[in-house]
């Protein structure tokens, strides 16, 4: 990227600094000079010039020119107010208004509509049009959650460039010609997509509305409460609209380091489910009675203390830092037990999550954007981080990024990618060793992707914490391979399966790393605890927001082993299956309702504040935690968020520099703050360099490929789905995206079954099986299928076990003809 | 027969239909001799040279000189194109039409040259969708020049390649505004581009492109083979050359006639097209298309050029006169060129999308006589607000005829306002109110 030059600028006649080659219009922002513009969005790609708003006057130029897409130059004199402009102006506001119903009373935009604002601070004031306005059937669906109504519509085609650039699935387009043309899809088929809400926060006027909040306040009844969404580790911003102390609705909230202004529709419309009927409201007692909190944290207490020191295990998954850290304390030092994890799925020790923490490897969000190339590696970020895939295909369409994907399941990236590499399952710390290898020189199958990834430049890898198990500490190879380490602007970013795992990680829940990964006496990992219970080694466990019997592979053992615990503490949002098996039940809070901090993936620390009433009587999971461990003898001095915090930066030393004030409304990284210096480095004593540890480690962990031919059935693949879980299940707007169990297989492996789409089968492996409907999709692999984890029924948990599995299928009906 | 009073240099030959085919135009113009001198023994620079020497203004409307247009497309290795627009689209142009028809070779020939020109690998001809019959004579012509190895790979053994593409529109006026065209042809929806960036500098696909009209480039061949002087002998100082003129309305002899550019308009309308009936006369008069400024009897000792043209408040745009008679309604013909655009319009920018809806619904009204004389002050407000303002010039398009008619006319709009009904025939008010929207 070429440097920077500031240029001075005069609008209106004061003196604004500007970068040179930025758009008039955002110039002139930062002068407090307000341009309106209605077809003027940054996010959505280049300017169009289409609404013909942002007309000023332009020295040296006879026409009017549109400040949205006239880059400044040194020394452009600039005029918003003049005569020949204003006139210009209202000209466009009047046309605007021709044909635009100005039904505001009954319009849901009213209060808050940049049409309106716009027309009282730039239009004529009156109107002279006394013709009839176009007319289309209004409102109509769009989409089950986004309605339209066509005569308000301006035909800015926001909402047509975010569908076409942005979340690039083309659905949106625009219709007729003239003062004709209207939005729609082709054949009026719904618009579908999981980040299709996006266009009504972008709609500049009522056009686009939510039907979760059409007619449900007026913007003078309501507040905006800034928050984090933690349904995913993607950690968007969010704004939640308040009415009656309750969420009404989801906005985004532009965080060009975290969400660049985008939403996914999990979280924009994932709200409804905080007042669902299987919400647990308040604390209970085994058979779901009621109980209050003294009496619940006296049985917690007392049943862990029973359970005998070092007998505890805890599992912890969404939870904020505080929570996280006060869990392993509570189990550390009020209970003497080193049992704690906050992996669902393995992965490597602390010297390897040392190592790959290091400031120099990790990749910040905004790194995506400018980086050359792009390796998607075991992840699909549209299931695991959606906002990521929205920012992969920026970097792409924007920045000419070369993307890579390497992955067992075909992704939602894969149309962009330059090179794709399908490996088995279970064989990615194999792929990664072969991909470290080709980078090197050597002619293996990954060399295809080698030949973009290798004199890249800057490379940005995108890594599924699915892989962690096996392939964490090849990645340190694959790292040292591409050099990220001495490259700015390169790096890896991991995208991890719980929302806040990198923050449970470095407060401390790991079996062998306490906060800020100092070395620990080693306990054990979830897939040990789990053989543990089952072996009577550990009969009291602690879950903070962890559903093992719908989230954790290999479904029957994890009941096993949660019927043999003697003693269960469960600290869960809803009524679940493992939350049914709590001797005490404790209610947490959602992201709405909740206080404290997370960290995303790339380190940034953003807090998480309480922006609804919590339902019933919930009280804030830390100061539960913090009381259990009180009655368990142990002082911890967390009696609010503010000793919570200052507990969690205590604890953690490179968080030792972070204050609430820096954090703000934007989050901060921790590698950018005075006390990165204090993050532990790679190496016994901290002396070792992290190259050195990575060479080291990736011979270590190049493992030779499994043997493909071993065993009969299909090498079974999962994945989970975007919409699996409470969010279709107990959210009544998300319930038609409900996914069913469905059995993805290849093109030749469902000839030789004898299988066809929508056929439904019974999927098998050791006893255990479920049932799924078959989708015969080209581009799975032969040999291979795939089930969705966590849906219900038919959860692909059941069938795993820690290893790959082959699966036996069975046909049960066949789809009718 | 050509009438003497012509000056045939495009349409030479024109009435013998062997020019069609690459043997006639060999043979009776000599075809192709330019090209061969061109590839053989020109650097670019020097056809460049001659091209902007020449003052050769563009022939589509907007009357850049061609070969400034060509200097500003950058140099270096990259995939530059050239797009020849034969989209003519405006109402009273049918000029290129007869170009293609009469001597297709002629433009394949200043295509090739004009693709030296401009460095340019890949050229299209962007044809509208009705030239049907047009089109299918270029498409034989084009074989025809691949056959005989001016087109296509290594052109007469000069290394030099270029492709030639035969692009039919989907019919949608717009699509000759250049940037919606390089829209349609990438099979995008046509819809005009924000400029800059220029076509010359991001045109198709990204890549540098030139775009020229149909008789720009048809002006090519000759002007290379005899030079920038011979070329200025033609025409005035600021419009030089010959120019094929559409003439069409109330006129004797309505067709396409080659002038010397500077010809007074009396002579084009009332000499070479015979003037409207017997015992009528010139009302009003289009003098470049239907997107022009009316002028006025009062103007008809006017030279024919671009810059008289410009001085007198109107253009000469694609050289279409269109003439109305003192029969023709002047509201009427306000209304029937605000419909064109408003159904042409594209929807993409505010003031054309809504001005032209709105002005044709205003003078819809003044057609019923629903309309007091306060509505011809916001109509003329109204073009006023269009002008200028707008993304691409099909808004301004509308504006400024409906405008100078306003103008010029306001006394007849009021008289049509006052006696509404009794002015109009039943069969006359029918068609109007059922061409109004729902």
């Amino acid at each position: 990227m070429s440097e920077q030059r500031t240029v001075t600028i005069t609008v209106d006649g004061r003196e604004i600094e500007a970068v040179e080659g930025e758009m008039l219009h955002d110039a002139a922002r930062k002068g407090d000079v307000e341009i309106p513009v209605f077809c003027y969005e940054p996010k959505l790609g280049d300017p169009v010039g289409a609404c013909r708003m942002c007309l000023v006057e332009i020295e040296g130029i006879p026409k009017l020119q549109t400040s949205c897409s006239t880059p400044v130059r040194d020394g452009m004199v600039v005029h918003t107010r003049t005569e020949q402009v204003k006139h210009a102006q209202s000209a466009v506001v009047e046309f605007l208004l021709v044909n635009h119903p100005l039904d505001c009373p009954v319009c849901d935009k009213g209060g808050e509509c940049p049409l309106q604002d716009i027309s009282m601070g730039w239009g004529p004031g009156r109107s002279r049009v006394i013709d009839e306005k176009r007319h289309f059937q209004k409102p109509v669906e769009l989409s089950p959650l986004v309605a339209i109504d066509r005569e308000r519509c301006i035909l800015c085609y926001r909402c047509v460039r975010f569908s076409q650039e942005v979340s690039e699935d083309a659905q949106l387009q625009l219709l007729e010609r003239g003062d004709r043309t209207f939005v729609g899809t082709f054949d009026d088929r719904p618009y579908v997509g999981p980040f299709h809400g996006n266009i009504t926060d972008i709609c500049p006027v009522g056009a686009l509305t939510n039907y979760t909040y059409r007619f449900r306040a007026r913007p003078w009844d309501i507040e905006q409460a800034g928050s984090v969404c933690t349904l995913c580790p993607s950690q968007c911003n969010v704004a939640f609209t308040i009415r009656d102390e309750k969420v009404k609705r989801v906005l985004a909230r532009d965080n060009s380091e975290v969400d660049d202004g985008w939403l996914c529709d999990r979280g924009r419309y994932g709200f409804e489910m905080f007042e669902a009927e299987e919400r647990v409201t308040e604390p209970r007692l085994k058979g779901g009675v009621k109980t209050d909190w003294q009496a619940a944290i006296a049985r917690a207490a007392e049943g862990l203390k029973a359970a005998g020191a070092g007998k505890v295990a805890a599992l912890v998954g969404d939870a904020s830092n505080e929570e996280g850290l006060l869990v392993q304390r509570l189990l550390r030092e009020a209970l003497d037990s080193p049992h704690i994890d906050s992996r669902r799925s393995g992965g490597a020790g602390r010297e390897t999550i040392v190592a790959l923490s290091q400031p120099s490897l990790t990749a910040k969000v905004r790194d995506i954007d400018g980086a050359d190339a792009i390796l998607v590696l075991g992840t699909d970020p549209l299931h695991s981080s959606p906002i990521l895939d929205l920012r992969v295909r920026k970097a792409i369409r924007r920045n000419g990024a070369k993307l890579v994907v390497a992955t067992e399941r075909p992704t939602a990236l894969d149309g962009g990618a330059e090179a794709i590499a399908r490996y088995a399952p279970g064989e990615a710390a194999h792929f990664v060793g072969e991909l470290t290898k080709a980078l090197g020189g050597e002619e293996t199958v990954a060399t295809p992707l080698a030949e973009t990834l290798k004199d890249a430049g800057k490379v940005v890898v995108l890594w599924g914490e699915r892989i962690a198990g096996a392939a964490q500490g090849a990645l340190l190879g694959l790292a040292d391979a591409l050099k990220v380490g001495e490259t700015e602007g390169a790096g890896l970013l991991e995208i991890p399966d719980f929302a806040n795992a990198r923050g449970l990680r470095e407060a401390g829940c790991l079996p062998d790393a306490g906060p800020g990964l100092s070395e620990v006496a080693a306990g054990k990992s979830a897939e040990e605890i789990r053989a543990a219970l089952e072996a009577k080694e550990i009969e009291g466990l602690v879950l903070v927001g962890v559903d093992p019997l719908r989230d954790f592979p290999d479904t029957p053992a994890w009941t096993e082993a949660l019927n043999a615990a003697k003693f269960i503490v469960a600290f869960s949002t809803f009524e679940t299956a493992t939350a049914a098996k709590a001797d005490v039940l404790f209610p947490l809070e959602t992201h709405a309702e909740k206080d404290g901090t997370v960290t995303h993936p790339d380190g940034r620390l953003q807090r998480v504040r309480p922006s609804a009433e919590r339902p019933g009587d919930i009280r804030p999971g830390y100061l539960a935690l913090s009381e259990i461990a009180e009655a368990l003898g142990l002082e911890t001095g967390v009696y609010s968020q503010p000793t919570a915090f200052a507990a969690l930066t205590a604890a953690v030393p490179f968080y030792g520099a972070i204050s609430d004030e820096m954090i703000g409304g934007q989050g901060v990284r921790w590698q950018e703050t005075e006390a990165a210096a204090k993050a532990p480095t790679a190496g016994a004593g901290g002396t070792a360099s992290s190259d050195a540890l990575s060479r080291r480690v990736s011979a270590e962990t190049a493992p030779p490929a499994l043997s493909g031919t071993e065993g009969s059935g299909l090498l079974l693949g999962t994945y989970r789905d975007l919409w699996a879980g409470p969010i279709t299940e107990l959210n009544p707007p998300l319930k038609f995206l409900q996914p069913q169990q469905r059995l993805e297989i290849s093109l030749a492996d469902a000839e030789g079954l004898g299988l066809a789409s929508g056929d439904t089968v019974r999927v098998g492996q050791n006893g255990s099986s479920v049932e799924a409907e078959v989708l015969v999709k080209e581009r799975v692999p032969e040999g291979v299928c795939f089930l969705a984890e966590g849906v219900a029924p038919g959860n692909a948990n059941a069938l795993l076990n820690g290893g790959p599995v082959r699966v036996e299928i069975e046909k049960l009906s066949e789809v009718s003809a | 027969m050509a009438d003497p009073r012509e000056t045939r240099v495009l349409l030479d030959k024109a009435e013998d239909p062997a020019l069609a085919t690459l043997e006639g135009y060999k043979r009776l113009v000599g075809g192709y001799a330019t090209l061969e001198k061109a590839y053989r023994s020109m650097e670019q620079d020097e056809i460049l040279k001659e091209l902007e020497d020449s003052g050769l203004r563009g022939r589509g409307g907007a009357g850049f000189s061609m070969g400034k247009k060509a200097s500003f497309l950058p140099r270096g290795e990259m995939q530059k194109y050239l797009c020849c627009n034969a989209d003519e689209s405006e109402p009273g142009a049918f000029k290129d039409r007869e170009l293609m028809q009469r001597n297709p070779h002629q433009l394949i020939e200043g295509i090739t040259i004009a693709a030296l020109a401009a460095d340019a690998g890949h050229a299209f001809i962007f044809i509208r969708g009705e030239y049907d019959a047009q089109a299918d004579i270029l498409d034989r012509a084009v074989a025809e020049a691949y056959e005989a190895g001016y087109l296509g790979k290594n052109i007469l053994g000069t290394h030099r390649d270029l492709e030639l593409v035969v692009h039919r529109g989907a019919g949608a006026y717009i699509c000759g505004e250049e940037t919606a065209l390089l829209d349609a042809l990438e099979g995008k929806r046509g819809n005009p581009r924000l400029k800059p960036p220029f076509p010359a500098v991001q045109g198709l696909y990204g890549g540098p492109t030139l775009i020229n009209n149909v008789e720009t480039l048809s002006n090519v061949p000759r002007i290379v083979a005899n030079g920038a002087e011979w070329f200025r002998q033609f025409g005035t100082e600021q419009s030089p050359g010959t120019k094929v003129v559409s003439i069409s309305g109330a006129v004797r002899r309505p067709g396409n006639y080659e002038i010397s550019l500077g010809m007074p308009l009396r002579e084009l309308i009332y000499g070479l097209a015979g003037g409207p009936e017997a015992g009528h006369e010139v009302k009003a008069f289009y003098p470049g298309g239907s997107s022009s400024p009316v002028l006025t009897p009062a103007e008809l000792d006017l030279p024919y050029s671009f810059e008289a043209m410009a001085e007198a408040g109107s253009m000469l745009g694609s050289g279409s006169i269109i003439v109305a008679d003192d029969r023709v309604s002047i509201p009427h013909m306000a209304l029937r060129t605000a419909r064109f655009y408003h159904h042409e319009s594209c929807g993409k920018c505010t003031p054309c999308r809504e001005g032209t809806n709105w002005t044709v619904k205003m003078l819809e009204r003044v057609i019923r006589g629903e309309a007091t004389p306060m509505d011809l002050d916001i109509i003329s407000s109204v073009q006023q607000n269009i002008m200028g303002h707008c993304l691409c010039v099909l808004g301004d398009s509308m504006a400024m005829p409906v405008s100078a008619m306003v103008n010029k006319f306001r006394d007849e709009f009021e008289e049509v306002i006052a006696n509404a009904g009794a002015s109009l025939g039943e069969e006359e008010l029918l068609p109007i109110l059922q061409g109004a929207p729902a």
